[in-house]
């Protein structure tokens, strides 16, 4: 019954399955398997989170004092661009898409693996070579102008700038690669019956995010290579005083990284989207409105990088356009928020730690959406450009939203990942602590920018010492959260309890196969037949011959999950 | 549950409307705080365009406000009422709703529409931002590696750190850099441009308040950012023309008190200026003994370095001239920066001063 719903699968192809390899080398550290790979991506990325949450300790514990008296300005500036630096680019963007991307997404969409499994190795062995380059800088002298190392002064700066150049370079061409190969895997790969319509919503985000880094992400290799062979060989790109010009590397450093922006954040909003109907036991508040905004988000995206050269100089009347582009992002974006408020509305909510992290994530990226908006307003941006505000601004999407939707999916996705359960007692626990001591250390920025506090100041005007000791205390108990979080993997590591194929019910594909998955995924690939968000209705697949998830689920769904 | 995907508006369910009722009222009255209080409260405001972006920044904090306050609101409410009991059986499922396309409508034409206006409101602020007035005074700011420096029409010299502008004239400030980027803020005036090697960005505003400002830099610019910062004096009509009346004469006389021939130069006096102002960077050994800058006991007879920093040949009227103007560029493999005559306070005699000593340790 199964093999006749699927009249365009050959049936020997999709059964035919390749045997595991078995040296020790092949099987886990050059893998082509997409689930050791996502893994290996999310070993590094957190370590790199490690490193560089240790940076911005380091920054927190200079601004105690407004004189500044921990470090010089030149260590202090190399602290934070490294910072800066690594969490866009070896911690959140890798852990999104490479981790959870590589991880989650084939087993959602019915897949065996990506479409290009070598080059999937190919990319993530970019990844440490490029980690070790950013950080190895600090040994000929870290770059110091800041994540947006704008020229001329980056052309200036220490030799450890064009390792910088180097290192991002090496990442972007992985982060490229991974779109490329995921926009196939989307397009081509999923199970029979699997439409576009029928795509969990964190396939939606991934294949938003893949086509945001295939194009995007070329304008940023393009300008890296100049300003590389600008410091090396002095060919003049930027530098004015040899005919270059400084704006050109803020419009293509732009030109990629404000779609960078929607690739840290794009899929964590799927896995909000995930993490919001199976702990609700409710279907996602219109599906359609969700995917359709995650694509126009996507589109957006490319049309508005100037908002962030607002004062940078530009034919005045150009800065309309971008204006309204900017604002116009804030539609669809709204009605993602709404719609994951409505998802609550109704339902049987059980706050486990994903749980929580998913509905902190809402409050947090809502404040982090409307004060994106000020900075649209030219005018308010006049005055808001360069300052604090702007900080906390993109923590409040980055922190709040990224990392958050990134505590969501470890949360929720560890028991598929590793076969074992997360103590939820210090999950809540590290919830808590995460939320209040976030808002407490970012929110107080937003007033310090306003009323006078550029970026990027080793020191500051000593009325703003009060704040700034706050958020700097705040951040310490930020940082001692997440050793929570830590202890609480390695603790599950050790001796969690078995978590079984699928403990919290969920209907997307990847909790229907055990935990972890097999070496092939799925035995037989199984045909589509709806939407999975449908509780209480039986299970949309046909031909899932795997029993232990028939075993598991009918405690979890209210229904027999026996496919037909 | 079939019954509740069809009715979904009947079941809403027993607290919904008396906590949108509450958050209305939470959001009216917290708004109405927003629109009573002046933000000038917080932060004056200066200038004119600076009481036309707080109406803005106003505007987006009344509609921001609200939103937030619902969606918190409601989220808030949403997990309280619905939370699953403790002791639901595990099969227990939430109302089975896909969506509601009048809804969905609503949440977007109203976001919408509340961007239209947003958009119409900051394109006529906007739109006030690029008009000039008369009688403007039309002056330039240049950024360096670590102070801004003014240029006034008529006035040949120009000055450093200090910005000072006559009250209700409105200004075209031209501003530019003279090394890397630097930006130009003052937060009591709400605009900002970056200062741009090789580029002119124009800011205008009118200054309406008296008073004594931070110009603030707001771009990185090296290792003292942080201190890069200027002070804008806003003054009467008359104490500007005092003060411009006495600059000129300072420009006139050759900028910086009274010409003082290199020869009449002192080194005693210059040794002891030479320990208050320049040992902290100088040492008098030979070149490479580094502090900040390089030492400069052996000026004239080391054999490594023929010429002086900028290039020049070692004579005293070039380093007569290096400590009455400064030095910006590179030195020792980076970008450097030594302090003028003015930034130093040195009168043009302990320029004479310094050169005797300078040249005694040597020649």
């Amino acid at each position: 019954m199964a093999v006749a719903t699927r009249p365009s699968a050959p049936h020997a192809v999709l059964d035919h399955i390749h045997p595991e390899p078995e040296s020790f080398v092949r099987k886990y550290i050059f893998s082509i398997d997409h689930k050791v790979i996502g893994i290996q991506y999310m070993v590094v990325g957190l370590i790199f989170f490690v490193i560089s949450g240790l940076l911005a300790e380091v920054i927190r514990v200079q601004l105690l004092h407004p004189d500044g008296r921990f470090l010089g300005g030149e260590q202090y500036n190399q602290v934070y661009t490294m910072h800066g630096s690594a969490m866009v680019w070896l911690v959140i963007i890798p852990l999104v898409t490479g981790g959870f991307g590589n991880f989650i997404m084939p087993l959602m969409i019915g897949a065996r693996d990506v479409a290009f499994p070598w080059l999937n190795m190919a990319s993530f062995w970019m990844f440490p070579p490029a980690g070790l380059l950013l950080f190895g800088s600090f040994l000929v002298g870290a770059p110091d102008a800041g994540w947006t190392e704008y020229p001329p002064i980056s052309l200036l700066g220490p030799p450890g700038t064009s390792m910088w150049c180097a290192a991002i370079f090496l990442i972007g061409i992985s982060s490229t690669l991974t779109g490329i190969n995921f926009l196939v895997t989307i397009l081509k790969m999923r199970a029979p019956g699997m439409t576009f319509t029928r795509m969990p919503l964190f396939v939606w985000a991934q294949i938003a995010t893949a086509a945001l880094s295939m194009v995007a992400t070329t304008a940023l290799a393009g300008a890296l290579a100049a300003l590389f062979i600008e410091r090396q060989f002095g060919v003049p790109f930027y530098d004015p005083a040899k005919g270059g010009s400084p704006l050109l590397w803020q419009h293509m450093f732009w030109f990629y990284s404000h779609p960078a922006v929607y690739i840290m954040i794009l899929p964590a909003f799927g896995i909000i989207s995930e993490v919001l109907p199976t702990f609700a036991r409710k279907p996602i508040f219109g599906y359609k409105m969700i995917a359709f905004s995650s694509v126009a988000i996507a589109l957006l995206g490319f049309m508005v990088w100037a908002h962030h050269m607002f004062t940078s100089g530009m034919v005045p009347w150009l800065q309309l356009p971008f204006m309204i582009l900017t604002m116009i992002v804030a539609i669809p974006t709204g009605v993602k928020i709404f719609g994951w408020v409505a998802t609550l509305w109704g339902g049987s909510i059980n706050f486990s730690s994903a749980m929580l992290f998913a509905v902190g994530f809402i409050l947090t990226f809502t404040l982090g959406g409307i004060t994106g908006v000020y900075l649209a307003a030219v005018p308010v941006d006049l005055h808001a450009h360069g300052t604090y505000f702007i900080v906390a601004h993109f923590h409040y999407v980055l922190f709040g939203g990224s990392v958050f939707g990134i505590f969501a999916g470890l949360y929720y996705w560890w028991p598929k990942i590793t076969g074992r359960m997360m103590n939820e007692t210090l999950g809540k626990w590290h919830f808590w602590t995460a939320f209040i001591s976030f808002n407490c250390t970012f929110l107080p920025m937003h007033w310090l920018g306003l009323l006078g506090m550029p970026r990027r100041v080793a020191v500051y005007d000593p009325q703003f010492t009060f704040w700034n000791q706050f958020a700097s205390v705040s951040s310490f108990v930020l940082a001692a959260s997440t050793l929570l979080l830590f202890y609480n993997m390695a603790n599950s590591l050790a001796r969690g309890k078995k978590a079984g194929p699928n403990p919290w019910g969920g209907r997307t594909l990847e909790w229907m196969i055990s935990s972890p998955p097999p070496y092939y995924n799925f035995k037989k690939v199984p045909a589509v037949l709806g939407l999975p968000y449908d509780f209480g209705n039986p299970l949309p697949y046909l031909g899932l011959d795997n029993p232990q998830a028939e075993a598991a689920t009918p405690a979890q769904t209210g229904q027999p999950a026996v496919a037909h | 549950v079939a019954q509740l995907v069809n009715k979904p508006k009947t079941n809403l369910g027993p607290g919904f409307w008396p906590v949108t009722i509450f958050l209305a009222a939470l959001a009216i009255v917290s708004d109405y705080y927003v629109i009573v209080t002046p933000l000038s409260n917080f932060l004056p405001e200066a200038a004119v365009p600076a009481d036309q972006i707080d109406a803005l920044f106003k505007f987006l904090t009344v509609v921001g406000n609200a939103i937030f306050i619902y969606v918190v609101g409601y989220v808030v409410y949403f997990s309280i009422a619905f939370r699953r009991p403790k002791n639901a059986p595990a099969n227990t499922i939430g109302i089975q709703i896909h969506d509601q396309p009048q809804l969905e409508f609503w949440w977007t034409l109203i976001p919408t529409l509340l961007i239209v206006a947003l958009a119409i409101f900051s394109v006529v602020i906007w739109k006030g931002l690029q008009q000039t007035q008369g009688d403007v005074l039309t002056m330039e700011a240049i950024g360096h590696q670590f102070y801004f420096e003014f240029r006034y029409p008529k006035l040949k010299a120009s000055v450093r750190d200090e910005m000072h502008i006559p009250v209700n004239t409105p200004i075209t400030l031209h501003v530019t850099a003279a090394d890397v980027l630097h930006g130009f803020w003052v937060p009591e005036v709400r605009v900002k441009a970056d200062m741009v090697p090789g580029l002119v960005n124009t800011l205008r505003f009118t200054p309406t308040t008296i008073g004594q400002y931070r110009i603030i830099c707001t771009e990185y610019c090296g290792s003292s950012h942080g201190k890069m910062i200027a002070k804008l004096y806003i003054d009467s009509q008359q104490d500007f023309g005092k003060w411009f009346a006495k600059e000129a004469n300072i420009a006139a006389s050759g900028g910086g008190g009274a010409a003082v021939a290199l020869t009449s130069g002192q080194k005693d006096k210059g040794q002891a200026l030479f320990g208050q102002k320049c040992s902290s960077c100088h040492s008098v050994g030979p070149y490479n003994q580094i502090i900040v800058g390089p030492g400069l006991g052996h000026l004239f007879n080391d054999t490594e370095h023929k010429q002086l920093v900028d290039g020049k040949d070692v004579t005293p009227e070039n380093i007569a001239y290096i400590l009455h103007n400064g030095y910006q560029g590179q030195f020792n493999g980076h970008a450097a920066v030594m302090p003028s005559a003015q930034a130093n306070a040195i009168s043009n005699e302990d320029i004479a001063n310094l050169t005797a000593y300078l040249v005694s340790l040597s020649k």
